[in-house]
Parts: C-alpha cells; sequence; structure tokens
C-alpha cells in the first residue's frame, strides 16, 4: 500500500492528478480511541486504506500467562472496556470449564443479568457514537450518556466499581445483589427504554442520517464469514446466529430472547440490529430478575489456590461485538501456560480496508463507526 | 456446544470424508482436536473449508502456542455455519524451523490472525501476502509470547534490533 | 437621523460614528451568540452550558475571548506564510462590509443602497477567497480537503440563493433593501414566497457551514476543516466572521422574508419597535440554525452537490419563472401565494419521500469499480 502520493497515468484529455494520503489518527476524533489509518484519497473517494493498530496493545496474553488464574481476571475487564462484564464472564466461564467448578445457579443468572446490561451499555456507547461521526452535533452523545450513567450507577451498587467492576469470580461472583436491586434495577430499565426511544426517534427517522447510512456498503454473510466478521455485523447481513443461541452457555438457554437480524449488511442496518439488540438485552435483563432463584452466589469448597493440570479450551461467548472467544490451556501451576483472546473487534476491523475503499472520506467514518471497534479489544 | 460424546462423531466424520490426511483425533474440554503434521495442514484446511458435510466456513482464531522443548504450535479453531458445528485443529511446528503454510488464501480473515502470530511467538507462514507487525513496532523484532521473553523487560527492548538470547528471530 | 449631521454638521463623521456602533455592536452580538448557542444546544443535549462564568455563564464569551487573544499564534512551517496570515482577515472583512448595507430601523444602518441586496451578495461572495486561502496555505491535508469543500459548496449554492432572493426582488420590483422592507407592511414575504424562504434558508445553511451542511468544517471527519491549524487571534478571527455572518444572513432574511422592522404596525410605533422586531426575527432565524445544527447529522459532499444542482437550482429557477409569469399576466398574489405553498409541501415531501426510501442494493461492499479492486 502506498504511503506516500503515486503518479497516476492521465487519460487524454485529462488533468493530471496525484493522489494524497491522509493520515487519520491515532489522535482523531472519529477513531473511538487510538486507531490509526493511511487513507489514499482521490480527491474525495478513497483509494486505498491501510489500518494500523497497537497503540493500546498493554500485552494481555502475555500478563495472563505471568499471573494467577484469579489475578489475571482484572486484565480482562480491560479489554472491551465499555462492556466489562461481558469480558469477566467469558475469561471466568473458560476458567471453570477448564478446572470442572460449577457455579451456583443465582451466580449464573447474576451474571447473564450483569452481561446484558453491559451490553446495553455497550450500544449505547455505539449509538451515541455513531450519531456524532455521522455529523450530529453531540446530541445522541448526551442522549447515550445518559442511560450509560444510569447503568454505571448501578454497577457501582452492586460492585462498587463503574467501568471496571471485576465483581465475578470463579466459582460465582463476589458478593450477593443489595436489598433494592430489583426496584433499582427496573428503575433503570424503564430509563434504557425511554433512552432507545429517544435515540430511535432522533437518528432512525431521520432523512439526513437515512440518506448517510443507507444502502451504504451492503455486504453478503459469505463476504463477513470469510473475514471473521461476527456479531451485530454479520446479523445486518440477515443470517441469524448468535453464541447465545448457536452455542448456549450459562442461563442463556433459559432465557427467551430474539436475534434482530438486518436485511442487507449496510451501514443502516448495523445500526439498526444493534439498537433492536438493546430491547432483547432488556427483555433478558427482565427475565433474569424474575427467574432469579435464592442461594449462594459462590460455589462452596472452593480451593485456595486454583491448580489445573493438563487441559486447554476455546470457549467462544458472545461479546457486545461478535464472538468473544478466550483461548486457555493449562499445563498444571497455577498460572495458565497460554492465554489468547480471539477479539470481536479485532477480527471485524481487518475487514476495513475492503469496506472503506471506493467510497467517501465521509464514509470512511462512518463505516469505521459502524464496526464499532473498541481499542481495547483490537490491540489486547 | 458440542457435548463430550459428539467429539468422536466428527472426527470420525472428518476422517471419513478426508481419507487420505492423517491426523490423531483428541479432544480439549470444548472441541474436538485433530493433531496434523504442518506438511498437510493445507490439505486438511482446504478439505475441511469445502467439503461439503464439513463445510467450515469460519475460521474462529488462530492461536501460537510456544511449547518450549517441544518448539512452536498453532491451533485453529474453525465453526460451520451450516452443520453448527465446531473443530481444533492443531499443528506443532519445529523451532528450528518454524514455518506453516499460510491460511489467507482459504479464509481472508487468516491476515490479521497470523501476523499476530507470527510477531509474538515467531512463527513463520509461508506465501503471507503482508507479513509485517501488526501490534508491534514495525522495526521491534521480538517475539513477546515465547517463554523465554522476560515480562519485565519490554520497554527497555522496544526499538533494539538485538534482544536477549532465544528472543530474536 | 443622522448623528454627525445632528451633532457637528458633518456627513463624514457621521459615517463614521455609524461605523463604530455597527462594529461594536457585531463584536458584542458574536461574544453572545456564541454564548447563545452553548446554551440552546446545551438544553437541547440535556445539559446546562455555560454556568460558571459570571451570573448564568453570562461571561463566558468574554472569558473566551480574552483567553484566544492571548494565546500564542502558531504558525505551522509548512505554511505558505502570507496567504495563511492574511486569510482570516479576508474572511472577516467582507462580513463586516455586509453590515454596512443591512437596514436595522427605516433609515438605521450604515448606509441604504438603492442596490442593497446586490451589494450583499457580491461581498459575501468574497469570503471564499478567505477560506480558500485558509485551506491551501496551511500546509494541512485536513485544512486543503477542507478549504476544497468550502469552495465547492459555497459557489454551487450561492446560485439557488440569488435566484430564490430574485424571485422576491421581483415581485419587490427593487434591491433595495429598506424598500422592500417597507413593502411588506400588510404581509410578509414568506407568506407569499414560502418556497424561495426554504431555498434561501437552505442555501444560507450552507453558505455558513451549518450543520447539515457544515462539510468543511467536519469536525469528526476533517477535524475542524480549513481553520484546523490556527490558533489564538486569528483563529478568532474565524470564529468571529462565522458568527458576524450567521447574524448577517439572519437579519438579512428577516429583512426579506420576515417583513424586517415593517411588518407588523414598523411604521406606527416608531424606531425602537423597529429595531426590536428586527433584533427579534433574526433571533429567531439563528435559533431555528441552532436547532437544526443539534438535531440533524451531516450530509455527505457528492450528496449536498446533488443537492445543490439537482434539486435547488432547478427548483429556485422555476419559481422565478412562475413568479415572471404572474407579474406578466398581472395575476393576483393570493393564487401565486398558493402555488407557493403547493411548492414549498412538494419539495419538502420530496425531500422526506426519497429519505425514507429504500434504495436496492446495486453492488455489494464498496465501489469497487473505482478503485480496481476486484470484488471477493
Amino acid at each position: 500500500m502506498a504511503i506516500w502520493p503515486e503518479e497516476r497515468t492521465a487519460a487524454a484529455g485529462d488533468l493530471d492528478t496525484v493522489d494524497m494520503t491522509v493520515n487519520v489518527g491515532p489522535q482523531h476524533p472519529a477513531t473511538h480511541g487510538v486507531f490509526r489509518m493511511v487513507l489514499t484519497v482521490d480527491g474525495e473517494r478513497v483509494v486505498g486504506c491501510e489500518p494500523y493498530i497497537g497503540y493500546l496493545h498493554r500485552g494481555l496474553e502475555k500478563l495472563t500467562e505471568n499471573a494467577d488464574y484469579r489475578q489475571a481476571m482484572g486484565w480482562w475487564d480491560r479489554t472491551d472496556y465499555l462492556a466489562g462484564m461481558c469480558c469477566e464472564g467469558a475469561y471466568v466461564m473458560a476458567v471453570e470449564r477448564l478446572a470442572g467448578i460449577e457455579a451456583p445457579e443465582r451466580a449464573e443468572y447474576i451474571r447473564a443479568l450483569m452481561m446484558e446490561l453491559s451490553r446495553i451499555n455497550s450500544h449505547f456507547m455505539f449509538l451515541g457514537a455513531f450519531g456524532a461521526d455521522v455529523g450530529s452535533f453531540g446530541t445522541s452523545f448526551t442522549y447515550a450518556w445518559r442511560e450509560r450513567e444510569r447503568i454505571y450507577d448501578l454497577f457501582e451498587e452492586v460492585a462498587g466499581d463503574r467501568m471496571f467492576p471485576t465483581y465475578f469470580r470463579i466459582g460465582g461472583v463476589t458478593m450477593d445483589l443489595p436489598a433494592n436491586f430489583e426496584r433499582r434495577c427496573r428503575e433503570v430499565l424503564a430509563s434504557i427504554r425511554q433512552g432507545l426511544e429517544d435515540l430511535d426517534g432522533l437518528l432512525t427517522g431521520n432523512e439526513v442520517f437515512v440518506e448517510r447510512c443507507r444502502g451504504l456498503t451492503p455486504v453478503t454473510p459469505e463476504w463477513a464469514i470469510a473475514r471473521g466478521v461476527t456479531g451485530p455485523m454479520l446479523r445486518a447481513t440477515g443470517l441469524a446466529w448468535d453464541i447465545r443461541k448457536a452455542e448456549p452457555y450459562g442461563v442463556y438457554p433459559k432465557l427467551d430472547f430474539d436475534i434482530p437480524t438486518g436485511r442487507q449488511g449496510d451501514v443502516f442496518d448495523r445500526f439498526h440490529v444493534r439498537l433492536a439488540e438493546c430491547y432483547q438485552s432488556a427483555r433478558m435483563v427482565e427475565q433474569c430478575l424474575e427467574a432469579m432463584p435464592g442461594g449462594r452466589v459462590l460455589a462452596p469448597k472452593l480451593p485456595k489456590t486454583l491448580r489445573i493440570n493438563e487441559g486447554e479450551l476455546y470457549f467462544p461467548t458472545e461479546g457486545t461485538k461478535g464472538e468473544y472467544g478466550v483461548y486457555l490451556m493449562a499445563r498444571g501451576g497455577t498460572q495458565p501456560y497460554r492465554a489468547k483472546l480471539r477479539s470481536p473487534s479485532f477480527c471485524n476491523l481487518s475487514a476495513l480496508r475492503e469496506l472503506v475503499v471506493g467510497t467517501y472520506v465521509a464514509d470512511a467514518i462512518v463505516i469505521l463507526g459502524s464496526l464499532d471497534i473498541v481499542l481495547g479489544e483490537v490491540d489486547k | 456446544m458440542s457435548a463430550a460424546s459428539e467429539v468422536p462423531a466428527i472426527a470420525a466424520l472428518v476422517r471419513e470424508r478426508l481419507p487420505e490426511v492423517p491426523f490423531t483425533a483428541s479432544e480439549t474440554k470444548t472441541y474436538a482436536d485433530l493433531r496434523v503434521a504442518p506438511a498437510r495442514l493445507l490439505e486438511l484446511m482446504t478439505g475441511l473449508r469445502d467439503d461439503p458435510d464439513l463445510a467450515f466456513d469460519l475460521l474462529r482464531n488462530v492461536v501460537a502456542l510456544d511449547m518450549e522443548e517441544e518448539g512452536l504450535a498453532a491451533r485453529y479453531q474453525l465453526y460451520s455455519f451450516r452443520h453448527s458445528h465446531a473443530l481444533q485443529v492443531s499443528v506443532a511446528a519445529p523451532l528450528a524451523a518454524p514455518v506453516l503454510p499460510t491460511l489467507t488464501g482459504l479464509w481472508p480473515t487468516a491476515d490479521w490472525h497470523e501476523r499476530e502470530a507470527a510477531e509474538m511467538v515467531g512463527l513463520v507462514f509461508s506465501g503471507h501476502p503482508d507479513p509485517r507487525n501488526l501490534l508491534l513496532e514495525e522495526d521491534l523484532r521480538i517475539h513477546p509470547l515465547r517463554k523465554a521473553h522476560p515480562l519485565q523487560q519490554a520497554e527497555i527492548l522496544q526499538g533494539i534490533e538485538d534482544g536477549p538470547p532465544g528472543v530474536d528471530r | 437621523m443622522t448623528f454627525g449631521e445632528a451633532f457637528f454638521g458633518m456627513s463624514w463623521l457621521d459615517a463614521i460614528i455609524r461605523i463604530v456602533i455597527v462594529v461594536l455592536l457585531m463584536t458584542v452580538v458574536v461574544v453572545y451568540l456564541t454564548y447563545g448557542e452553548r446554551k440552546v444546544i446545551a438544553r437541547f443535549q440535556m445539559r446546562l452550558g455555560p454556568t460558571r462564568t459570571g451570573p448564568a455563564g453570562l461571561l463566558q464569551g468574554v472569558a473566551d475571548a480574552l483567553k484566544l487573544l492571548c494565546k500564542e499564534d502558531v504558525r505551522p512551517r509548512n505554511a505558505d506564510r502570507w496567504v495563511f496570515e492574511f486569510a482570516p482577515y479576508l474572511t472577516f472583512i467582507p462580513v463586516f462590509l455586509v453590515l454596512a448595507a443591512l437596514p436595522f430601523a427605516r433609515d438605521w444602518g450604515v448606509r441604504n443602497l438603492a442596490l442593497g441586496m446586490f451589494f450583499v451578495f457580491a461581498v459575501l461572495g468574497l469570503n471564499i477567497v478567505g477560506v480558500l486561502m485558509a485551506g491551501l496555505g496551511s500546509g494541512n491535508k485536513y485544512a486543503l480537503l477542507g478549504g476544497v469543500r468550502a469552495a465547492a459548496q459555497m459557489i454551487s449554492y450561492e446560485i439557488p440563493l440569488v435566484v430564490a432572493l430574485l424571485a422576491v426582488a421581483m415581485l419587490a420590483g427593487t434591491l433595495d433593501l429598506n424598500a422592500i422592507a417597507a413593502m411588506q407592511e400588510s404581509r410578509p414575504f414568506v407568506l407569499v414566497q414560502p418556497l424561495a424562504f426554504v431555498i434561501f434558508l437552505t442555501a444560507v445553511l450552507s453558505e455558513l457551514h451549518r450543520a447539515p451542511f457544515d462539510i468543511p468544517v467536519a469536525e469528526s471527519e476533517i477535524v475542524g476543516g480549513y481553520f484546523v491549524e490556527y490558533s489564538g487571534i486569528r483563529w478568532s478571527m474565524f470564529q468571529l466572521a462565522e458568527y458576524a455572518a450567521l447574524w448577517a444572513f439572519s437579519i438579512f432574511g428577516a429583512v426579506v422574508f420576515l417583513g424586517g422592522w415593517q411588518f407588523p404596525f414598523g411604521d406606527d410605533w416608531g424606531w425602537w419597535w423597529q429595531l426590536i422586531l428586527t433584533l427579534v426575527k433574526s433571533l429567531l432565524l439563528i435559533l431555528l440554525i441552532f436547532w437544526v445544527r443539534a438535531t440533524l447529522p451531516r450530509l455527505r459532499m457528492d450528496q449536498l452537490m446533488s443537492f445543490c444542482w439537482k434539486a435547488l437550482i432547478e427548483v429556485s429557477f422555476a419559481l422565478l419563472l412562475v413568479n415572471g409569469l404572474f407579474l406578466y399576466f398581472g395575476w393576483s398574489e393570493i393564487i401565486l401565494a398558493v402555488v407557493n405553498w403547493a411548492g414549498a409541501a412538494a419539495f419538502l415531501g420530496a425531500i422526506y419521500l426519497r429519505a425514507i426510501r429504500k434504495p436496492a442494493v446495486e453492488n455489494l461492499v464498496g465501489a469497487y469499480k473505482h478503485a480496481g479492486v476486484s470484488p471477493p
């Protein structure tokens, strides 16, 4: 990929033009963190795109391999930092499966509830930031932020922290829910529904928004699968594939929810699938509240130090951005021998170049926004 | 998730559909695992993807491993949307010449996965179209996920071509 | 009323006093327009806006202005020195010149020009030069993209803007802004020419780089566009020019379409009422522009241009033609108004229907043809 302008042979009668490279990021308002892409533009057209990642690489895997199974949990919160609970859940469940530990049912319900609230939280971030990418002057952002604050407040009441709660434990969760949790959670849910309707009204029916997003880079399911694109982006192409249904884990088999899908996989469908998923997550939270059994939240007789003998597994979960898989290999001892994160943002982002080439500069930003990447997860 | 009883089933199915590729089957905690020699990897993978009864169309993940005395290794997790089954393929690569065939021709998503595996552990994917560093700096020639690589010294090593013994390329 | 003659019998002093008043007024108004915008948009976004500096944050604009004056004036090494340094003046001077022609009340303005409308267009057109100079001279690719976008956009949208106003000028039979205002004693022109008003407002949003046409200064794409490299006093000149132009266009729109100082009871109640009318109407237009900014996302460059060349220009020329026919045959103004309202409704309806229509999937995954990349 050319970094410097390339001379183009001009056709007879054409003006002689030279492509220009525009460096977008790592400090740029629309890259959602420290992502950098070098766009080669011909006027307003993008003719080349070279993504550069790694600015937020913190060595998650190396750190996990050098920490106790339980200590390492804190690092996993910080991968998809918009939905810390989902990442924790994936790691904790993977370790439990590897060690053969069963969490109590109440803990599983609490986990599902927290993970779905996290998912709503992450999708709200998308809805707000995507509105800003398309050019709404922060209004969608503040609308989304209001609900995110309420979810974070709830997390703080439950776990003592907002973004990185480290609330789950191998074998359950740290502590039981506070006494007034059900009432508070229902309040937050009502507010979430209101917020979703507000955002829906602000963006979905907006002529300019529709004009910008409809029909922009539609993709087929085959194309998406070949590029490892999963999650809402894959569902936007019309393929109703959700790991919570396809390879269920935790209490998801007991919960009743639908998989929202799009029709043509364009930017508008990606937006709309995420909006619809928030309603489904809210449904699941309600079901969890109703079906939540009593009892312990942490498995009894957990070992003081967790040692796992030979074994390996790949444990896929439905993260907020797609398939969030954890590969763990144990070869005895208290530390995982190898930990690997299959990061959905990483895989979705690798499809960016093909999506962006041929569109306009303004579209490149919108397409990047529609991938909904989290750099903590991309760079690990 | 495939239950434990299904694990031999998928391995048996692969054996039935691709009789010419030798592999040894075992199981992990979640999926069946097929161990194959590096020379036959591409053949097996092509068969897994293209056979209509197997049809593994999603390459979920590529894990690169440093198995210390056993050399390097890789794990490929596959999933089939058509049949909803999943599989892991494992392959070992000797430390002296850790060369594996690239799978970018089969699954475009292998591109970034392999770039990451190459820089982190030091696997070499022959035929990879763009074998540059992905997450690390472009001129950094260390492999941080090797077991010999010290945890604490990563910052000191940045930008230095010759790392400590055992971690350079 | 003439100040200079009243005091000393010197007409040149009169001119200077008027200019000083307008410039001072402008500066104060701009400071409070930024404050107003922040407050209004904050309310749309469930925030409070500035509250700390002075009562209800009223001194925020003053504090910002002082801060900007104290900041370092940075010039990038790649910048073309003279072009870079003169660009702010060239965006800023035309806007102030425009104010010389605007009537705030009957005979209250710097000069009442017989070709006032023409003067406003001619001078505001110069604005492009400064913007383009800023874009080219900064030595920054975002600025270059922004400058080129701005030039294309402003030149294109000037056509429907001028034609829509020409349609009103035809009805009025004059280009004198005072005369146009005076003519609207019984009804403002917006009631007769709503379609022209819609076109005017759209084009003005574009000329001012306000949402949804803020493409040259798109924050999330090109990080501020043509003034990305400016700082301190030069940046604040761009800001000053932007808000001054906003106010100038609003007064202009209020005079031409909303009855200016005349409607209602302008002549009967005296100059203070006329001043209030002009200010309130211009502030209403500004509020509308802020409202649009808080609500609408941004169009894309090609959509913007095709909207102008394929929709706005055609409609504005059709409007001109219809007005001409009515004037030629001398039909009643009521019929003209009805036709125009129908036209405005049809125009807005067409935009709405086009947006909610679902386009067929033409080609999957981007436009590969242009890039020479083969589809998967």
